[in-house]
């Protein structure tokens, strides 16, 4: 029933089959849980980008911005900033998050302020064709690089983890009660957390054997395990391995303790 | 009576607080004092200088003329003797040398003898300001000079501020919760104004883009929220203002400009971003640009920037320069009344919010329709309208001068200062523009009024004569314009307004 509430009426232009779908899923199924332990459906906020991703915002019952392309992080700290008892919640591509947004994205492990950013990770501009991206592949082909990416993708669960964050997940679209489960825990950790989401784009990037890769692991709380983790798959290669669940977690003053 | 003195030496050396007790002693004297502060984009070394002008009227510009030069090293008077009146005096270091970092303190005593004020009420200042150890070479100063003027004390509750601090003041009194800004000259004094504060919390971000992103957020939950910054990190903001202009969260911006393009002159003055004020970001939407031309009107003027963007979920720019923003002003009057500011209720929290930067609905949901993208296009229009009405009830423009002059002189912003001490004895009407957007309709009606019209601005271009031209269709015919980056000294201004009337 409290999933009914987290319901819009407005038309769904995700393509047919598109994973977003599954992120939608698992997002209400947190939310569902956590209001029914007692967490307001208005004390709920999140800042969307711009990408197939945000398309999220109109589809979800919450309080929000539709903010600006790269911009998520900043528009949601200033909302935990202005009201700190609603659980902020970012929603953002790759494209958003590792390309136009990169310098909100490494200060926010610095600042540590108590939201979540979720990342959408396609490995590829979707929304405007199939663009390549930090994430993307070497030799991934689109319509600007027809014979192939030039460049090595940015490992961003490294990135984040010499940044120095206190909350790094990375989910399996597919499975959506385990992404359900992650979220909770995000939304529950005192400080900045962040879920990476590998998400095939069944139109520009369909990814058809990254699945294969994956494999579930116990939340990890040992730094240099969590690197290990992190450098088993360098985002380029169709081998290694692909850790999914809490790869760190630790505890840090959050923004807002250190703000008051 | 005006005196301009000059007090000249190396970044460091403590020049500013020569002028701070000198000028603190003499607004309890009863006199007024402007600080005009030239400096150089460097923190040790170089050549910087104030000229502390003194009058006992209200007085807020220098001549260019010098009544003496107080130098704390041997270049000063090389550089400025040029300018030094035939009788002027020169205070130079070398009988201070034992002081050490106590010889501007020196000079300070040796200018109040100059000036013919009472050692115990230097004595006092000192105290207060820097503790005992200092009363002793400023004492050493006073008592190596002779009387050369001698100030009777005036009866007038005068006090000093920035820009900056004033600013600061509007905001605070505005109920301003969180301020937003990179550091950037000549913005950053609001910034380390407001971190003394203990009603407003501020933050410096990442940069300019996230700042304003963050202001954005923060104002979204209802707090109020202000972002500063100077024409560089103003154009990073630009893409989020464009935002603003869709969303329609409330947002105040500080824009405290300097000579540009690029890096420019960065610790001079310039009024060169009128237009990027009026026109930066892309689309077209509502927008509020407030220029304050003194003390007392950038705390009234900030206040009516927070009335105003909380009532029409708006922006407003405050749109200052490097002259008013870092220089010190005496005044004497006191500012309006405090405006009172609705909370705004529809927040997150209470109910589901949506604010967007697509075109959307009522409730936030994004809508690409044809109908939808007229209707509200045709509500920010009429948005205008209402700002500009209710804009009305505030003063738009003031006019100074002789009333009934034909001769009329338009400016804005920090010149305002200038021109009042340069057209005392003219005839002249001046009408200074505050609300450059929106733009009242009077001021057509005042230049009809008159047979010649002159605009003086602090640019290249006439960018306030361009705006009058549009607004009103008349053509500004005389413009008195300086780009160098330094303010007018009024008796150069006057020789301008006299050859041209």
């Amino acid at each position: 029933m409290i999933k009914e509430k987290l319901k819009t009426e407005n038309e769904n232009t995700w393509c047919p089959g598109c994973s977003n779908f599954f992120i939608l899923e698992a997002v209400k199924r947190t939310l569902s849980k956590l209001i029914e332990q007692g967490e307001k459906q208005e004390n709920f906020a999140m800042v969307t980008g711009i990408g197939c991703h945000a398309k999220i915002f109109d589809y979800l019952n919450i309080s929000g911005i539709y903010g600006l392309h790269g911009r998520v992080i900043p528009t949601a700290m200033g909302i935990k900033i202005g009201n700190p008892d609603l659980k902020v919640i970012g929603f953002a591509g790759d494209g958003d998050t590792y390309a136009e947004g990169m310098a909100h994205f490494i200060h926010a492990f610095r600042y540590n302020s108590d939201m979540t950013l979720i990342v959408h990770d396609n490995q590829s501009f979707s929304l405007t064709t199939g663009q390549s991206t930090p994430t993307s592949r070497q030799g991934f082909k689109n319509k600007v690089t027809p014979e192939g990416e030039l460049n090595h993708p940015f490992n961003p669960i490294k990135l984040s983890l010499g940044a120095g964050a206190s909350f790094v997940a990375r989910c399996n679209v597919k499975d959506i009660k385990h992404t359900s489960e992650i979220l909770e825990k995000a939304i529950k950790h005192k400080g900045f957390s962040y879920i990476e989401i590998v998400q095939p784009c069944k139109i520009f990037n369909p990814m058809p054997n990254i699945e294969k890769l994956m494999y579930k692991i116990e939340d990890n709380t040992d730094k240099l395990k969590a690197e290990q983790l992190a450098d088993e798959w360098d985002y380029n290669s169709e081998q290694g391995k692909i850790a999914i669940g809490v790869i760190y977690q630790t505890s840090k003053p959050t923004f807002q303790e250190k703000l008051s | 009576m005006k005196l301009n003195i000059l007090i000249g030496g190396k970044a460091g050396q403590g020049i500013g607080k020569i002028s701070s007790i000198v000028s603190n002693i003499l607004a309890k004297y009863g006199y007024s004092t402007f600080n005009y502060r030239d400096y150089q984009s460097l923190i040790r070394g170089g050549h910087n200088f104030n000229i502390l002008t003194i009058s006992d009227r209200q007085i807020s510009s220098n001549g260019s003329k010098l009544d003496g030069i107080i130098a704390l090293d041997d270049k000063t008077p090389e550089l400025h003797k040029e300018k030094l009146k035939e009788n002027g005096f020169i205070v130079s270091p070398e009988s201070f040398e034992d002081l050490g970092r106590n010889l501007n303190v020196a000079l300070a005593g040796a200018l109040i003898k100059i000036l013919g004020i009472d050692k115990e009420i230097l004595t006092e200042e000192i105290k207060e300001q820097l503790g005992e150890e200092a009363v002793i070479a400023a004492e050493k100063g006073y008592e190596s000079q002779k009387v050369r003027f001698n100030l009777e004390r005036q009866e007038k509750d005068i006090k000093i501020m920035s820009g900056s601090q004033a600013i600061a003041l509007g905001a605070e009194n505005s109920g301003l919760d969180f301020y937003f800004a990179y550091p950037m000259t000549p913005a950053t004094e609001v910034l380390n104004e407001l971190a003394k504060s203990k009603k407003v919390k501020v933050f410096q971000p990442e940069s300019e883009i996230s700042t304003i992103n963050i202001a954005l957020g923060t104002s979204f939950t209802g707090k109020k929220a202000m972002v500063g910054t100077s024409g560089g990190g103003f154009d990073l903001m630009t893409e989020a203002l464009s935002f603003q202009g869709q969303s329609e969260i409330p947002l105040v911006i500080y824009l405290a400009t300097r000579p540009g393009p690029g890096t420019g002159l960065p610790t001079y003055t310039m009024q060169a971003d009128l237009n990027v004020a009026l026109g930066a970001g892309h689309g077209e939407f509502p927008r509020i640009v407030i220029s304050p031309g003194d003390i007392i009107e950038s705390i009234e003027k900030t206040n009516e920037a927070f009335y105003l963007t909380q009532k029409f979920n708006t922006v407003a720019i405050l749109l200052s320069d490097k002259h008013l923003a870092e220089n010190e002003f005496s005044f004497d009057k006191k500012p309006n009344e405090i405006l009172k500011i609705e909370e705004r209720t529809d927040t997150p929290g209470k109910k589901i919010i949506k604010k967007s930067s697509y075109e959307h609905d009522e409730e936030g949901n994004t809508i690409e329709l044809g109908e939808i993208a007229v209707k509200n296009a045709e509500k920010r229009l009429e948005k205008e309208k209402q700002i500009k009405k209710e804009a009305e009830k505030f003063e738009m423009f003031k006019i100074h001068g002789k009333k009934d002059s034909k001769n009329l002189i338009l400016g804005f912003g920090s010149t305002k200062g200038v021109i009042l001490d340069s057209i005392e004895d003219l005839d002249v009407k001046f009408l200074q523009i505050i609300y450059l957007e929106p733009f009242s309709n009077q001021v057509k009606k005042e230049i009809e009024k008159a047979d010649k019209v002159i605009s003086i601005e602090l640019n290249s271009t006439a960018q306030l004569a361009k705006l009058i031209k549009k607004q009103t269709g008349i053509e500004i015919q005389n413009k008195i314009l300086k780009y160098d980056g330094r303010p007018f000294t009024n008796d150069e201004l006057k020789n301008k307004i006299e050859e041209l009337i």
